[in-house]
């Protein structure tokens, strides 16, 4: 009883510190609080900031529909659209995906090595598609101030294969870290394994499919630049094909 | 040392609590009132009774105490006090919110809507109506469509 009867800009309050998911089971309790749950009060603080950081939102109200979109629809991110922005569902934090132009990749301006080319299965104007290399380099760099704090990132490289594919069955290096590679362990990641040993790749929609690279835990947004990478430099490789690579929040256990 | 001014609160149930005015004024309501002038001494704290006004000054005073003190109280210690402070009755709490409210203490409210805020988290419809004791008003055919609209959240 006593909690139904504060003002209810207290309520408000509260319900935005829960989370999107807890608000939304929150407006089958009463009529009165499935106003309240409801209202813009509590979504826009669900929401990124509008105009800050290269992201603007979408003018779509109310602020409910708005988080909403954003969690099946990403947006372009700054003013090149090479990146890309979208909500986890359930707890409302940012998902980023690196769109290839945005990552350093070694020989990417050189057509004999990659080629750009637009395709409709992707959200970015460009993918990468390489054509052959031996030095496979790709790098992806964030900064950990535009992910959201207290929340397990995972990074996956989002790619498939077409043409000829050769080399991807031999494992490749891969490190998700601050400031640079050369400080972390790193994994080992097989893109293309053969028949009989252990697939780590998963399909995604449209056609790609993404493997994980790595993990980081981002606390309070401090920590400098995330680099996210992938090395093989022994090995001939052709065949893939790079939409970006994308950064997700991880479910707390 | 320049002693420290007091000063007089009074509760809505007639109780006074003398406290230091840098205690005082982490109520902003207080605050502005003595700068305008416009406070009686003693200060007058209409809505507050004297069991939750006592509370509100420990916590005010616990506060202050920590951020002057010349060995800073750890952060991680003042974070353990303040979690033992919101583990009172139902009714305390909402009281605590809104004393903290009405005297526009934001560290008090922030603390005490978390508190809420975290016996919320992850509970179903029902067990929100249980624990809070609130009445289910919808219609089957309005419950119904509510949990339509929110289906992700329920699975």
């Amino acid at each position: 009883m006593a909690f139904s009867r504060l003002p209810g800009d207290v309520i408000s309050r509260i319900f935005s510190l829960t989370t999107p998911r807890d608000a939304c089971r929150v407006s089958s309790v009463s009529t009165a609080f499935r106003s309240i749950a409801d209202s813009d009060q509590v979504w826009l603080q669900f929401l990124p900031p509008d105009h800050c950081d290269g992201v603007v939102l979408p003018p779509i109200s109310p602020k409910k529909s708005l988080y909403l979109h954003l969690c099946d629809h990403p947006i372009p991110v700054g003013g090149n659209r090479n990146m890309s922005l979208s909500l986890d569902k359930k707890s409302g934090k940012k998902c980023f995906m690196l769109g290839a132009r945005d990552l350093t990749i070694a020989w990417g301006d050189d057509r004999n090595y990659w080629e750009w080319i637009a395709t409709p299965e992707s959200r970015f104007n460009e993918v990468a598609q390489l054509q052959y290399v031996w030095w496979f380099h790709i790098i992806g760099r964030i900064e950990t101030s535009m992910l959201s704090s207290g929340t397990n990132y995972a990074a996956y490289l989002v790619f498939r294969f077409e043409g000829h594919q050769e080399g991807f069955d031999w494992p490749v290096e891969s490190h998700v870290c601050i400031g640079s590679e050369e400080l972390d362990e790193g994994r080992s990641v097989t893109l293309d394994p053969r028949e009989g040993e252990p697939r780590a790749v998963r399909e995604r929609a449209h056609g790609w499919m993404e493997i994980e690279l790595g993990e980081f835990r981002n606390e309070n947004g401090d920590d400098g630049t995330l680099v996210c990478s992938l090395r093989e430099v022994v090995s001939y490789k052709s065949g893939l094909v790079v939409e970006g690579i994308e950064l997700r929040p991880q479910e707390m256990h | 040392m320049a002693t420290s001014r007091k000063v007089t609160l009074l509760s809505s149930d007639g109780e006074s609590f003398e406290v230091e005015q840098s205690v005082a004024v982490e109520s902003i309501t207080i605050k502005d009132s003595i700068e305008e002038g416009s406070a009686g001494n003693p200060i007058p704290v209409p809505k507050v009774n004297s069991k939750i006004l006592a509370k509100v000054i420990e916590y005010c005073k616990k506060h202050v105490e920590s951020a002057k003190a010349e060995d800073r109280v750890d952060d991680e210690d003042l974070v353990a006090w303040d979690a033992d402070f919101v583990k009172v009755d139902q009714a305390t709490l909402f009281d605590l919110i809104r004393a903290a409210n009405f005297l526009n203490i934001k560290s008090l409210l922030d603390l005490t809507c978390q508190t809420v805020a975290d016996m919320i988290k992850g509970k179903t419809p029902e067990e929100k109506r249980k624990t809070f004791t609130i009445r289910n008003d919808f219609t089957p055919e309005e419950e119904e469509e509510v949990r339509r609209e929110n289906q992700w959240a329920f699975e």
